[in-house]
């Protein structure tokens, strides 16, 4: 019963028809006096986007220096290789026909079949033992020697997985092991970055937050006001929206142009100064792809910091 | 239009402004509210704008129990009332002309439409010459009827004044009253709060009376009668 009349009231009081145009407007309106807003006390607003850029920067920086890491692990791969002892059942038809099968997979570069034979005529010639150890069978079992070609570790570590699934495979040896030693460093690192990325952000929600809080506070008066005239909380809201907007689209340019400058600064020094170890140095540089998560996260960690401030004190703007 | 049931507000401190208030006023009605300073004729018009909940009873305006409304429904009801303050309430850095153009632009109207219905209002409270001067820059009774431009801009189904000629000279509030019969007589339900016992004696119009939060007044007879 209470419900209904709740539901009456909500249907009487609704607005005859959305006016989208008028909404519309609005937007129009809140987006563009946020910005004039912002160019209009350019010290206090460069404050915050600047923060706001310097927090973005240094993940940014680091993900470039991980991807060049990456980059050259993958060089450092080759002259890796993988060694499959087979079990004793396996015929030399079937372990060569295993190795032909292997020849033929894209991310091998190399395959050698080495029979029980093989094996044991050069295990002999290295020792020369021939003499001192008559066995009357031959121990060493049949084996395949896969060189894998350049490839991301993730790749690598699917192939070692297939190989060593194989049936006729007992045993597996990989002489990739101070690669696999690298990778964990660099997942180290990885995990160290991403939870820099998860402070820095933290902290430019914070900041924004903050920004936004104050620009609040100082309107607090007017917001009073428009709600006495009818505004909805969203009405309300949105010109603070846009304010974190542009702080998040202003941040993450600078943080952007911020590169730049450390591009144009840094670059050839870098590449000299690695080039005398024989390294290539990574383009301190975004491709598009990266630009745009770039301007995304920032925009999108400034409206969150925007939307918490007005969780926070738009109760506090209730006219009395 | 407005009614209210055993309605008592007692504000935060145990001061109670208002006890047990019953009365009814029909769509329609012009209706003077008085009573001495603190008698809670303010606190009686931040009940019916929902600025302030009643401590106990109901409250129904256009067959709308207030108490019922949610953040959302309180703005669209708001939107109905034409609301002037005892303080004013303007937008200090906003021009007379932003100021009136208020409730049109929450509304979501247009430009040209709100342009031309702002240029009304002010033309009606002879502030046409000043709405690109800031209120700072008005006198006091000029900023009164900056904030009378503003109620009545929307044509409103229920026009709520405070003191709305507390700062204005006799000639200027006899005006203002004849603009707010006006929109009586096309069907607005007024209520005033005034201490202005001149003014209401000369306008026959139904009185409320309040003395320390109670009606000394039969709520229900019309004083014009
Ligand atoms: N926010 C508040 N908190 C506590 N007490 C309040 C509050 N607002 C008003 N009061 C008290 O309620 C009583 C009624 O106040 P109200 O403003 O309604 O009087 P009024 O009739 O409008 O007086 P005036 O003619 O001077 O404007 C006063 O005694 C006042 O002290
Ligand atoms: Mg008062």
């Amino acid at each position: 019963m209470a419900k209904n009349r709740a539901a009456t009231n909500r249907r009487r009081n609704r607005a005859p028809k959305v006016d989208i145009k008028g909404w519309y407007r609005h937007h129009l309106m809140c987006a563009r006096s946020a910005l004039m807003g912002l160019i209009r006390q350019p010290i206090s607003s460069a404050l915050t986007w600047l923060v706001i850029a310097i927090a973005l920067l240094l993940p940014t920086l680091f993900y470039i220096a991980l991807q060049a890491i990456n980059t050259q692990t993958q060089a450092w791969q080759e002259g890796g290789q993988i060694t499959l002892y087979l079990n004793n059942t396996t015929t030399i038809d079937q372990g060569q026909a295993l190795a032909n099968e292997l020849r033929a997979r894209p991310e091998v570069s190399t395959v050698e079949y080495i029979s029980k034979q093989q094996a044991w005529d050069s295990f002999r010639s290295v020792l020369s033992l021939q003499s001192a150890l008559e066995l009357d069978e031959n121990p060493l079992p049949a084996s395949i020697v896969v060189v894998p070609i350049e490839q991301s570790m993730a790749d690598l570590e699917a192939l070692i997985l297939m190989l060593t699934d194989l049936a006729d495979v007992e045993d597996i040896q990989i002489d990739l092991a101070w690669i696999e030693r690298l990778n964990n460093v660099l997942d180290l690192i990885e995990s160290i970055v991403q939870v820099l990325s998860i402070i820095l952000a933290t902290a430019v929600l914070l900041i924004v937050g903050n920004t936004i809080r104050l620009s609040i506070e100082s309107r607090k008066a007017e917001i009073q006001i428009i709600k006495l005239l009818g505004a909805t909380d969203n009405y309300v809201r949105r010109p603070f929206l846009y304010l974190g907007f542009w702080y998040g689209l202003s941040g993450g340019l600078a943080a952007w142009l911020l590169l730049t400058l450390i591009s144009l600064n840094f670059q050839n020094q870098l590449d000299t100064f690695l080039a005398s170890y024989g390294l290539t140095a990574p383009a301190i540089w975004l491709n598009v792809r990266e630009f745009g998560i770039l301007l995304l996260s920032s925009i999108l960690v400034s409206l969150m910091g925007a939307r918490i401030a007005l969780w926070r004190h738009l109760k506090d703007t209730d006219p009395q | 239009m407005i009614h209210f049931d055993q309605v008592s507000k007692r504000y935060d401190g145990g001061f109670e402004a208002l006890s047990s208030l019953s009365f009814n006023i029909d769509k329609g009605e012009f209706v003077f509210l008085t009573g001495h300073s603190g008698a809670g004729k303010s606190t009686l018009l931040k009940l019916i704008t929902a600025i302030e909940k009643p401590s106990s009873g109901q409250i129904r305006v256009d067959g709308i129990q207030l108490k019922t409304m949610n953040r959302r429904d309180i703005a669209f009801y708001r939107r109905k009332l034409g609301i002037v303050h005892q303080d004013h309430q303007l937008l200090m850095n906003h021009s007379v002309f932003d100021n009136v153009a208020q409730p049109l632009i929450v509304a979501g109207e247009n430009p040209s439409d709100i342009k031309r219905r702002v240029h009304a209002a002010l033309d009606k409270v002879g502030l046409l010459s000043r709405e690109k001067f800031k209120p700072i820059q008005l006198s006091g009774g000029e900023q009164q009827r900056v904030g009378i431009a503003r109620a009545v801009v929307k044509k409103p189904d229920v026009i709520l004044a405070d003191e709305p000629t507390g700062n204005l000279d006799p000639a200027l509030s006899r005006d203002i009253m004849s603009l707010f019969a006006q929109f009586n007589d096309i069907g607005t339900t007024v209520l005033i709060a005034s201490h202005d016992l001149g003014l209401i004696a000369r306008l026959n119009y139904r009185v409320l009376s309040l003395k320390q939060g109670r009606m000394i007044t039969s709520p229900f007879a019309s004083g014009a009668a």
